[in-house]
């Protein structure tokens, strides 16, 4: 539930992942995995709207950039 | 088998036991905003001659900024060697597609998620994190790999600094204690002064009784109390009767401040859970005014680099160290206080005062850090060219909205004297110069005015692409709130991003994705193209880039689906920029952000000087990342786009 989570890829699984990951133009095997996995959970559950802070929260964080009134 | 190869590229004298010996030095200063036409006027009027130097005894060329060139992007294609397909910040802000939740493009900070509520208590479980969120491998973690030395200072899009074995220091992008850019607080007793909060900032009401003021510093929201409330702290003012002074006390600090007077860093701790939880930041405080009517501006809390609450640095006690060494400096990544000098609460000379404290620091931090640089490499980054071109271009631009003449005569000079203490931080460096080192200075991009502002949506709506409710709550700021997404195909966020509301990937978008998106994608860029400012006939926008077209890698398709490039003189206003509808598609700028460079790329190029000649003819920002890596024969990665500067080059972007 906290905390990270390990898994392991093994076999052609890897191998393609491997293979994938470079033709894509990723780092790494575990920027790629990461990228597939939050695409398809945006997919498939609802957003997190509730742990999103408020848009008149991020509208004051973002006037300290000095771009926005 | 990659890793050996490239080794094997690099004279075997430079290596022992794998460990890099070599002689090779690289000294790359990087100067936010350095503007190509400014510095060869001002080379060419004899005030920076060691720029005039270097661009004599090696190169000076135009620098090809990134799509769009936003100082977060551009800095990012030079550190990855990537676009923004690659390295995945596309803007200042990006969204969910499914709920237009925006968000800073490049971090993220997050309080825990679990707690446990004890009455008016909550206890987190676990800690909060700092995600940075800039994709692909920094050129230094490549260094790294290799063993070559480096240090890289303020670089921005480097927040929190990834793991690193050099030393680092995150620059723009670092929020202050508030988790905000900058968020400064103004304390009066004016009762004609509007209370609450402004664009940056919080005038907060106090009252003086028998010359005495007690009142709160705000610091950070407490997660530990329910509704996660800011934690304050008091401080106390006497005001002298007679003089224009005023005592200033907080947690046992004392100090007296004249009118117009600024304070050192003053650290403060705000506690969050008693006897348990505490945050250390620290703020400087300016005296603008002690009578008739009491004026207390106090600086965004800045994270304390003796302490930090979040990490800004590797190791991370070397912002302590640095601290110890060069006194203590603004951690936040963008420090000079623009919101203040916009709000009217600093004016231009408090502004200025301010600014050039901010340079001053930084110029501390690189005298005392570059003479201790013997091999590898050393990255120093300035921003003062760039705030303050956006905040005085009003000053040198007679055409300005803006402009006004009597502050043109009194500070129309100072943009140059900013120019020319870059020149004497270059003066430093070149008598360092030997046969084994390479020097490039670069900027991000260049600048143009900001005269008039582009409102994307109210145009997109007067078009037809976006529908808004029958029902529409006209007191509703939320942004795009009103909108009618089953009859919108077309929305804009950000300062260049251009969305289609597409079908599967907006929660009610009805752009089919494919043919009819291109297509739409391609009309609406006819219509923007063909847009003329009726004031003088201008074209307004200049370009529209489709991401298909211009970026690549694996987050081409996480940004918008094209880029607006404006004309010079205007940029996305400044309620459009999240989502909002004034009523004018173009109207002036009349604050005294007066310059930008959030337009089309090929208006701004940045600049790029070296020692050496650089032989490609048209050098990018994606270029730097490969040529500090070919530097020390380090076989670039596959995803870098570019090549080094020093070889001749192809097309590139």
């Amino acid at each position: 539930m906290f905390g990270s989570h390990k898994v392991k890829i093994e076999g052609e699984l890897l191998d393609k992942a491997k293979q994938c990951a470079e033709a894509c133009g990723y780092e790494s095997v575990d920027e790629f995995v990461l990228h597939m996995l939050e695409k398809e959970i945006k997919k498939v559950l609802p957003s997190d709207e509730g742990s999103a802070p408020s848009k008149e929260v991020v509208k004051k964080r973002l006037q300290g950039l000095g771009y926005i009134e | 088998m990659l890793a050996f190869a490239s080794i094997a590229l690099l004279p075997s004298c430079q290596r022992a036991r794998g460990k890099w010996q070599g002689e090779q030095k690289l000294i790359v200063l990087g100067i936010d905003g350095m503007d190509p036409q400014l510095l060869t006027r001002f080379i060419q009027e004899g005030k920076m001659p060691n720029f005039a130097r270097l661009a004599q005894r090696g190169s000076l060329k135009r620098l090809t900024s990134s799509i769009p060139p936003q100082s977060p992007v551009a800095w990012s294609n030079m550190i990855t060697g990537m676009n923004a397909g690659g390295h995945g910040l596309f803007d200042f802000i990006h969204r969910d597609p499914k709920t237009l939740a925006l968000y800073f493009s490049a971090s993220r900070v997050e309080a825990p998620k679990h707690a446990i509520h004890l009455g008016s208590w909550v206890i987190p479980l676990g800690s909060g994190s700092a995600e940075q969120l800039r994709r692909g491998k920094a050129f230094w973690e490549i260094l790294d790999e290799h063993g070559i030395p480096n240090s890289v200072f303020r670089i921005p899009a480097n927040f929190p600094p990834v793991p690193a074995k050099g030393q680092t220091l995150s620059g723009m992008g670092t929020p202050d204690l508030r988790g905000t850019y900058g968020t400064f607080s103004f304390y009066t007793d004016d009762p004609t002064a509007a209370t609450g909060a402004v664009e940056g900032g919080q005038v907060i009401p106090v009252q003086v009784e028998n010359s005495r003021i007690i009142a709160n510093l705000i610091g950070p929201d407490n997660t530990f109390r329910k509704g996660s409330p800011a934690a304050t702290e008091p401080f106390s003012v006497a005001v002298d009767p007679m003089e224009s002074a005023a005592r200033i006390a907080v947690q046992g600090h004392e100090f007296v401040l004249r009118e117009g007077e600024w304070s050192d860093w003053v650290k403060v701790e705000f506690q969050l859970i008693p006897f348990f939880g505490n945050v250390k930041g620290m703020c400087r405080f300016y005296l603008k005014q002690a009578h008739p009517r009491f004026q207390l501006y106090v600086s965004p809390v800045n994270i304390d680099p003796a302490s930090p609450a979040l990490p800004i640095s590797t190791p991370s006690s070397y912002s302590r160290s640095l601290s110890e060494e060069a006194g203590e400096f603004y951690t936040q990544g963008i420090a000079e206080d623009t919101k203040a000098l916009s709000d009217g609460v600093l004016d231009d000379k408090e502004f200025l005062e301010q600014s050039r404290t901010v340079l001053a620091e930084h110029r501390r931090i690189f005298d005392l850090q570059f003479p201790k640089f013997q091999k590898g490499v050393f990255f120093f980054y300035f921003s003062s060219l760039d705030l303050n071109s956006h905040m005085l271009w009003r000053l040198i631009d007679p055409e300005h909205p803006a402009y006004d003449a009597t502050l043109s005569s009194q500070y129309g000079s100072v943009l140059q004297e900013f120019y020319q203490q870059m020149d004497q931080v270059l003066g430093e460096v070149l008598p360092k110069l030997d046969k084994h080192t390479t020097l490039l200075v670069l900027s991000d991009h260049g600048f143009a005015p900001y005269r008039r502002s582009f409102n994307l949506n109210t145009w997109l709506l007067n078009n037809g692409y976006i529908t808004l409710k029958s029902d529409a709550d006209p007191n509703n700021n939320e942004p795009l709130a009103n909108v009618d997404w089953s009859k919108t195909r077309a929305y804009g966020l950000g300062l260049n991003g251009l969305y289609l509301n597409l079908h599967a990937r907006e929660r009610e978008g009805i752009v089919t994705p494919g043919a009819k998106a291109d297509a739409l994608l391609k009309e609406i860029r006819e219509k923007l193209l063909a847009v003329r400012d009726p004031k003088n006939n201008l074209p307004v926008i200049t370009r529209v880039d489709f991401a298909a077209d211009v970026y690549q890698g694996p987050y081409a398709h996480d940004g918008p689906d094209a880029l607006v490039g404006y004309n010079r003189g205007y940029r996305a206003g400044w309620k459009t920029i999240l989502g909002a509808f004034p009523s004018d598609v173009l109207e002036d700028n009349t604050n005294p952000w007066s310059g930008d460079h959030c337009i089309d790329y090929a208006l701004v190029p940045g600049v790029l000087l070296s020692n050496r000649n650089i032989a490609a003819e048209m050098p990018a920002l994606t270029d730097i990342a490969p040529t500090i890596l070919a530097e020390f024969g380090i076989v670039k990665p596959k995803n870098m786009m570019g090549q080094s500067v020093f070889q001749p080059n192809i097309a590139r972007r």
